[in-house]
């Protein structure tokens, strides 16, 4: 459906099209943002603070792009901050008794642990019915507490992660940070995942419409689970770069952790109500959200008056993403001017791009 | 008083006794494990301990009964608390103090409603955003210190007790919050409202009920209860700080839902969170006896949630041979969290 489309569609409305993508306009303003930053602060625009931004969002998309799978499933997981200290700390205490093929062996635990943490909320969500608010609240409670259990008020050490791990944060691979490319790997691999599989059209289709997904035969059982699983495993792999960046990992590691990602995907357009929204606007969300507050930091506003524009900003894209949403789903006349193709309008959902290619797959 | 009491036992579900009988194995057990459970001044200690969270809980109750949530209580707490503070120590009368905090929580209920209900908003991610925002601005007032050192007055309101009882006065304010608040939301057309709203919001604005306004109400009441909490908090640990019971927040939430109140909204009673508070105190005071510290008590209050909340449904749906609930689907943000699928 997807390549049918794309052959039929001239390239002055692939552009349109493109132009109307909430990813656009995020990338517009992220470029404004640093444009007006590093032209007006020159703190903003040296390379350790740049670098210092990517490095921390870096540790934030990992886990966004995760989430967003998630929260484009119509579901949300709450648990993720609590996968990420506890995977920090575990996978972190594991690696350094690991002699050999230490990196590969890291990550695949961390991927491993985080997963079976996420199949474990999937099974709450799909097989006890809990809704997902509560039950990843509860997943929460009993991470974190685990966590508290197995770190019995100790600490994990920077001397005693393995060099491999305790470098990653600083290590290049063709001059960019290692952090980076684990970043952009993973926004690359779940934008393909959830763009070109039919995996991915069925989560924006359960995200969309959930009855009519599941006229279609789409097993919504086993489609939660993996968008938890998937969730868990980045979590997990959080973690790991948590270790390597923090350094010391204790009980209260990675709290209040999963605010701040789903902080950077409402930012980044992926909407609360499913079904639309990306994995790379959640990225750029997580990546804006830093840059503001760099640029906060350097302008010596206090770190208590970040945090109210902080949340002041959450509550100023969800207006905005909810009025941009409201105005695709007008009717079509205002739309053929755009050089769109008319689309049937739908109740509910969000309307970006990503939504109404679900929804023709729906109807057609 | 006969038929309000008989009415209301009417709408006292099974839900409630079960939750009654695991507050008996938790009494009965933690009383056998560590036997200083039930002395009066332990009784006093748990009481004292749970009366902010009680309030919190029971300022969140009508929101998630109407089908929304609100994050942003435990924030509204710490920035009436603090705003209390700093025009007490400006010079104003420490119980003009209290009720400008709570006309200052009403303000932020406004402001959260504002945004979910008339700007059509979904209500988890704007209190995500005022929850940051409100502690923030908490932060600004007290450029992170803390004040100390308040009025007889209010220490009194906050650990005494009612004279000739042993009974403490923040228990006895947080009763009679639970009796006012079980009249409206049980007994008023305002509480027929919320239940009607958070069951269906399309087929209640259909029907007439004031959507707009009961939904308006409900986070402006959130507001009001969760600054009520702030003044008790402050009386009881006698400290205003930006971050304080922000770990309230989970345990709040945790205590409506396993009071039995639907997290899709439009079912639940008021009397059920109470008892679900109570639980939740004796099952962390009974594990504090014995020898376990806090990140056991963590575990089991998630665990207690899954159980409560998963074998419940279970068993509901086992007997309704559908589906735990066949209602009309509404747009409502936490009933489009439900598994899809499962609707």
């Amino acid at each position: 459906m997807i390549t049918a489309e794309a052959t039929t569609v001239t390239s002055p409305r692939r552009w349109s099209r493109m132009v109307r993508q909430n990813e656009f306009g995020l990338l517009m303003l992220l470029v404004f943002v640093t444009i007006v930053a590093a032209l007006t602060l020159p703190g903003f625009r040296t390379s350790s603070n740049i670098s210092e931004i990517f490095t921390d969002s870096s540790l934030v998309i990992v886990v966004a792009v995760g989430e967003a799978v998630v929260i484009m499933a119509r579901q949300i997981d709450l648990s993720v901050g609590a996968i990420l200290g506890l995977s920090a700390y575990l996978v972190g205490s594991a690696v350094g008794h690991i002699g050999f093929a230490g990196p590969v062996v890291g990550v695949l635990l961390a991927l491993l642990l985080g997963a079976a943490l996420g199949l474990f909320n999937g099974l709450l969500i799909v097989g006890v019915r809990m809704p997902a608010i509560i039950a990843t609240l509860a997943t929460l409670s009993i991470f974190s507490g685990l966590q508290d259990v197995v770190t019995h008020g100790s600490q994990l050490y920077a001397y005693q992660l393995p060099a491999w791990l305790a470098h990653m944060e600083n290590s290049n691979l063709l001059g960019i940070g290692v952090f980076i490319w684990i970043a952009a790997a993973c926004v690359l691999v779940v934008s393909a995942l959830v763009r070109f599989t039919r995996w991915g059209r069925d989560v924006y289709a359960l995200g969309s419409n959930p009855e009519a997904a599941q006229y279609l035969g789409i097993s919504a059982t086993r489609r939660t689970y993996q968008a938890f699983a998937v969730c868990g495993a980045l979590a997990g792999l959080g973690g790991l770069m948590y270790a390597s960046r923090y350094g010391n990992v204790d009980a209260t590691a990675g709290s209040g952790f999963e605010l701040t990602v789903i902080a950077a995907a409402v930012i980044g357009g992926v909407s609360l109500f499913g079904g639309s929204g990306s994995p790379l606007g959640a990225a750029l969300g997580a990546i804006l959200l830093f840059e503001l507050e760099s640029a906060l930091a350097l302008l010596k506003i206090s770190i208590f008056a970040q945090q109210t524009l902080e949340g002041a900003a959450i509550v100023i894209a969800v207006a905005v993403y909810s009025l941009l949403s409201k105005r695709l789903r007008r009717p079509a006349a205002s739309r053929h001017r755009m050089g769109l193709r008319p689309a049937a309008p739908t109740e509910g959902g969000g309307g970006s791009h990503s939504h109404a290619e679900s929804t023709s797959l729906v109807s057609e | 008083m006969r038929p309000l009491v008989s009415r209301l036992s009417g709408r006292l579900s099974r839900w409630e006794f079960g939750l009654v009988g695991l507050l008996a194995v938790v009494v009965v057990v933690g009383q056998a494990n560590a036997g200083t459970l039930l002395t009066t001044y332990n009784l006093q200690t748990i009481a004292l301990n749970g009366s902010v969270l009680a309030c919190l809980a029971l300022a969140v109750a009508p929101v998630i009964i109407a089908g929304d949530i609100d994050i942003s209580i435990a924030s509204i707490l710490a920035l009436c608390g603090v705003f209390m503070a700093r025009i007490w120590v400006g010079g104003i009368n420490i119980w003009l103090s209290a009720v400008a905090a709570i006309a200052l929580g009403a303000m932020c209920g406004l402001i959260n409603g504002f945004f979910v209900v008339v700007l059509d908003l979904p209500a988890l991610a704007v209190t995500l955003g005022t929850m940051g925002a409100f502690t923030g601005v908490a932060f600004l007032i007290l450029g992170g210190t803390a004040v100390t050192g308040f009025p007889n007055g209010l220490v009194e309101l906050g650990s005494g007790s009612v004279p000739g009882t042993q009974v403490p006065i923040s228990s006895a304010v947080v009763l009679g919050v639970l009796v006012a608040l079980t009249y409206l939301v049980h007994f008023t057309s305002f509480g027929r409202s919320l239940f009607a709203v958070g069951g269906g919001r399309r087929a209640a604005l259909f029907s007439g009920v004031a959507v707009t306004r009961t939904r308006l109400l409900a986070f402006m009441l959130a507001g009001v209860l969760s600054a009520l909490a702030a003044v008790l908090y402050l009386g009881n640990y006698q400290t205003a700080e930006a971050t304080v019971a922000n770990d309230q927040l989970l345990p709040a939430i945790t205590a409506v839902i396993l009071g039995g109140v639907s997290a899709y909204g439009g079912t639940g009673t008021i009397p059920g969170v109470a008892i679900a508070i109570v639980l939740l105190a004796m099952l962390q005071n009974a594990l504090g006896l014995s020898g376990l510290s806090g990140q056991a008590q963590t575990i089991a209050v998630g665990a207690l949630l899954i159980i409560a909340i998963g074998g419940g449904t279970l068993i509901r749906g086992v007997r309704a041979r559908g589906g735990p609930r066949a209602e009309g689907r509404g747009r409502l943000f936490i009933r489009s969290l439900l598994p899809p699928g499962k609707r």
